[in-house]
């Protein structure tokens, strides 16, 4: 299949962006904003010897938003062919007619667009995309190899993805802008045999923009039967209050759902325990974190965001005080702030000084948590309850595996009883966690 | 827009492998299709001729025999074509204006080259010759033998109809659902004085699929899909609380009349005020009443992913060596259904072709028969139990679930209440999880109740559930005679693919499972 990606130069999406905008003030819209993608991915499964499933694409959309006399409305579409496209929107300008008008609704403010960041953020690899068939399916191999070392081992299904995308955007306001990115990464998955029927499993995974700096597929495919071997004897751990000390890939979803309601949009619409918070203490006195889009190689690095708006450096918690929200053109006119950004880049947690081994010591008994298993929490409250599986800590070391556990308690709460941070941030997320040490926390078991 | 998202996407299929995931959509997760104004492009109706439904991907049937040849050209045990044209429309309505109004249009067709358990797979949204047979090529790479005989003449397959609309949703303007939304949102702030808050989310569309195989067999499905969700903020002596109700199904327009709203703004308000009252449960082991309808959600976590044949075909599921054996009491029978009417998880026709059908997961107590999609039922040896879905031509079907639930038992709500000395009921829940080869499960539960002596106390709130799934089938102590599917719409995720499903269940009780909660 021929490589649109890199046969289409990003000045021809940005063409065909402006032409959207085009055809949408033509048939009435006092502003537009649309955005043209190509995305190309590469998808390789293999289990146990051979090749389970290739997927390959190339793949493009159109997106277009719409200011109609008052009135609002998004719009996207995969059938690009140009009589289609037009009727598509002028279509859509009529639908919008029919809306309500709505005085908060604006393009955003051209003054945001200024200052946009030039520095390279070495988002494509271009190694990335010259790896060929063979490589691919020898890393799978060497993965599958690696994973069935344990005889134990029934099945293990390795991963190899790739992806690379290329996009414009462009508005009636004089905003114009290009992104290009990619990504490769190895995954793996062994499960193991326990008793009569019992599968526990063991999964790793390891993906970063640029091909170099990931470890070894191997190394990945190791992790992961390691994983799935220290499952082995996972009993239901006891009813308890006890120290919670959670591994960096865990804590990544546990911050996530600490920040999910942090928005504008959420503390409007009155679901969100982050209301009337700045400048206040809100997740104890320990958490800080910055949303940096200017991380080189950073997988949710960027130069500006979905509403053009260049990128900066935002502090959102500092020491557990609140400084800024996400906040959109749209929300931050209904609560009268000034936008920030609507959506997350790199979330970056501020690290500790000490490594996993030294905060177990410390710990000396509790529960070491490995990974999630369901759960939720209320974005209003904070209330929460997950699933879990990890470890006992006995005797300031990892002990027996433990599963079919829940946590619960209030997220507020929660962060309020973190004693300490790992300097061991987990690298393949936009999120860069470390471990988290809590105390007094309450477990359900046996 | 934003260039991330094909790279989450990865990242979800990268890490998810063997953890599946179910929840209770928010609006702009909504599967399915829909369509904008009004189109001058019409999607064929049911009785349509089949030159008409290729002609709508403006293609013919010498076109179509081109591209499989090219498909198929290195050999096959299976191969086929998935044509896919969906619309979808939603319109959101947050205080007391509607805000924003959206539609898209998706389309395009996935290839598929199957050999043994070996799956080649491309799709392109360009529905030209060139690249219909681009994509063909690197689909058929997988295969390595000498080519199959494409086929010369085609046959329109007969299937079902589980979801006719009296009028399509491409033919409901926008101008007849404003009032509906209008209506919702008036019901729910009238319904108590603490309503600070409302949103409603509408969502409608259709999807048309024409699936083709190598023998020349052609199945056309058209989709309906829709959703009304309405969402409640409340505050009250200075606390705030949330919480929301939603309808959804293969329905149309006049699906939702006054007393349907009326249900969902006064069940949206209802679980919200319950909250300021709400409590967490003691932490432990405790016996669990799962309330009939949405309660289903335990099955489709603890029992209904181990039994896609898929994963017991690899022997990476906990049932994979219990078929046969008695894993529960007589009085439970548990079944998964496409032909339920109008529901999420109806299916006229797989996503391979496949004839639907009611397919009984566990009988009488005894483990009957896995999901089949045709891979696994080659495998098998057996029929494919018409399990073979996708979220769309950009992925290849697995085995999945449609309607899951339980069938009536003995036992009455009142005697499973009375029967529990402490213990909770289980009535709304947001979201669950399994460990497939574990086989540990958990589900949320958002609203529920405490029963202490045989008698409901205290209303209680937000605490997850963890189980393991063999282990909870064998501790069904007691099935109702109420059974009922849920009136919300779910979404399950397996391997980086959401598709619409339904579930249900009779008033039971699970004797002991680990229920999150706080000791004082």
């Amino acid at each position: 299949m021929p490589d649109s990606i890199t046969t289409t130069p990003a000045a021809e999406l940005l063409h065909s962006a402006d032409a959207a905008v085009d055809i949408a003030r033509k048939a009435g819209a006092q502003d537009a904003w649309a955005s043209v993608s190509r995305d190309r991915s590469i998808n390789y499964a293999f289990r146990d010897g051979k090749i389970e499933k290739v997927e390959e694409s190339t793949s493009r959309g159109l997106g277009i938003s719409l200011y109609v006399d008052g009135r609002y409305s998004s719009h996207s579409t995969t059938d690009l062919r140009p009589d289609r496209l037009k009727s598509f929107i002028t279509e859509a300008v009529a639908l919008t007619r029919a809306l309500q008008p709505d005085p908060h609704r604006k393009i955003p403010d051209p003054a945001l667009f200024a200052d946009r960041p030039t520095l390279d953020l070495e988002r494509l690899d271009p190694t990335v995309a010259a790896v060929t068939r063979e490589q691919r399916e020898a890393w799978c191999a060497e993965m599958d190899a690696r994973a069935h070392a344990d005889k134990r081992v029934i099945s293990a299904e390795s991963g190899l993805f790739s992806g690379q995308s290329l996009g414009a955007s462009a508005s009636s306001n004089g905003f114009s802008g290009t992104w290009e990115g990619g990504y490769l990464g190895f995954s793996c998955t062994a499960t193991v045999r326990e008793g009569e029927d019992k599968r526990p499993e063991g999964s790793a995974v390891a993906v970063g923009r640029f091909l170099a700096g990931l470890p070894e597929p191997g190394k990945v495919a190791d992790k992961a039967l390691r994983h799935a071997v220290e499952r082995l004897g996972s009993t239901k751990g006891p009813t308890i209050r006890a120290t919670m000390v959670v591994d960096p890939e865990a804590a990544v979803s546990l911050i996530a759902r600490a920040l999910g309601p942090a928005s504008a949009a959420a503390i409007q619409q009155g679901r969100s325990y982050w209301a009337g918070k700045i400048g206040q203490p809100l997740l104890g006195d320990r958490l800080t974190i910055t949303d940096d889009p200017l991380i080189p190689r950073g997988l949710g690095s960027r130069h500006f965001d979905g509403e053009g708006i260049s990128a900066k450096r935002i502090p959102i918690v500092e020491n557990g005080v609140v400084r800024n929200l996400y906040v959109d053109t749209y929300y931050g006119r209904k609560l009268g702030m000034a936008p920030t950004t609507g959506s997350s880049s790199n979330r970056v947690v501020a690290l500790g000084d000490k490594n996993l081994t030294e905060l177990l010591a410390e710990a000396g008994s509790g529960i070491y948590v490995t990974s999630w298993l369901g759960g939720n929490s209320d974005p209003t409250t904070g209330d929460f309850s997950l699933g879990l599986r990890g470890h006992l800590i006995e005797n300031g070391k990892v002990g027996a595996p433990i599963g079919e556990m829940n946590v619960t308690g209030n997220l507020p709460a929660l962060y309020k009883s973190l004693v300490a941070l790992g300097n061991d941030p987990y690298p393949y997320s936009s999120l860069r966690a470390p471990t988290l040490v809590f105390e007094n926390v309450q477990f359900s078991g046996t | 827009m934003h260039p991330l998202i094909t790279t989450r996407r990865a990242f979800v299929r990268g890490t998810a492998s063997g953890i599946a995931l179910l929840g209770a959509a928010g609006p702009g997760l909504l599967g399915g299709c829909n369509r904008s104004a009004a189109s001058h492009t019409m999607i064929p109706g049911d009785q349509a001729h089949l030159s008409e439904h290729l002609g709508f991907f403006s293609v013919d049937e010498p076109t179509i025999t081109r591209v499989m040849a090219e498909l198929t050209a290195r050999g096959a045990d299976a191969a086929d074509l998935y044509f896919q044209h969906s619309r979808d429309n939603s319109i959101t309505m947050e205080d007391g204006i509607i805000s924003r109004a959206s539609s898209s249009v998706d389309q395009g067709v996935g290839l598929r080259v199957v050999v043994g358990d070996q799956t080649g797979y491309a799709f392109t949204e360009d529905l030209s010759l060139e690249s219909m047979l681009g994509a063909a090529r690197t689909a058929a790479s997988i295969a390595h033998g000498s080519k199959a005989v494409a086929p010369i003449a085609y046959e329109h397959g007969k299937r079902s109809n589980f979801y006719a609309l009296k009028q399509p949703w491409s033919e409901v303007g926008v101008a007849r659902k404003l009032p509906r939304i209008e209506h919702l949102n008036a019901l729910a702030r009238a319904a108590d004085p603490a309503v600070d808050k409302v949103s409603v989310s509408w969502a409608d569309g259709e999807e048309l699929v024409v699936i083709v195989d190598m023998h020349g067999k052609i199945h056309t499905d058209m989709r309906p899909m829709t959703r009304i969700w309405c969402s409640v903020t409340a505050k009250k002596n200075g606390v705030t609380q949330a919480n929301s109700a939603n309808l959804a199904g293969r329905h149309g327009f006049e699906w939702y009349t006054d007393e349907r709203l009326a249900f969902v703004a006064n069940e949206a308000v209802k679980r919200t005020m319950i909250l300021f009252e709400a409590r967490r449960p003691p932490a432990g082991e405790l016996p669990v009443v799962l309330a009939a309808g949405a309660s289903g959600i335990l099955l489709h976590e603890a029992i209904g992913h181990g039994m896609e044949a898929d994963f017991n075909r690899k022997g990476t599921s906990i049932y994979a060596s219990m078929l046969g054996k008695k894993v529960a009491p007589d009085f439970v029978t548990i079944v998964d259904d496409a032909t339920q009417p109008g529901e999420r998880g109806a299916l006229n026709v797989d996503d391979e072709g496949n004839a639907t059908e009611k397919t009984v997961l566990v009988d009488h107590g005894v483990m009957a028969s896995y999901l089949h999609d045709s891979i696994s039922a080659r495998h098998y040896g057996r029929k494919s139990t018409g399990s073979g879905r996708r979220e769309s031509f950009r992925h290849a079907p697995l085995a999945r679930m449609r309607s899951t639930y339980m069938e009536n038992g003995p036992h009455t709500r009142e005697e499973i209440i009375a029967s529990v000395k402490k213990g909770i009921i289980a009535e709304t829940f947001t979201n669950g999880q399994v460990q497939i080869g574990a086989g540990d499960f958990t589900f949320y539960i958002k609203n529920g109740w405490l029963i202490e002596d045989g008698k409901i106390t205290a209303p209680i709130k937000d605490i997850n559930i963890i189980g393991n799934g063999p282990e909870a089938l064998r501790n069904v102590t007691m099935v109702g005679n109420d059974t009922k599917l849920d009136f919300g719409g779910w979404t399950c995720g397996k391997d980086g693919q959401s598709v619409p499903v339904s579930q249900g269940m009779p008033t039971t009780l699970v004797s002991k499972m680990t229920v999150g909660g706080e000791n004082a």
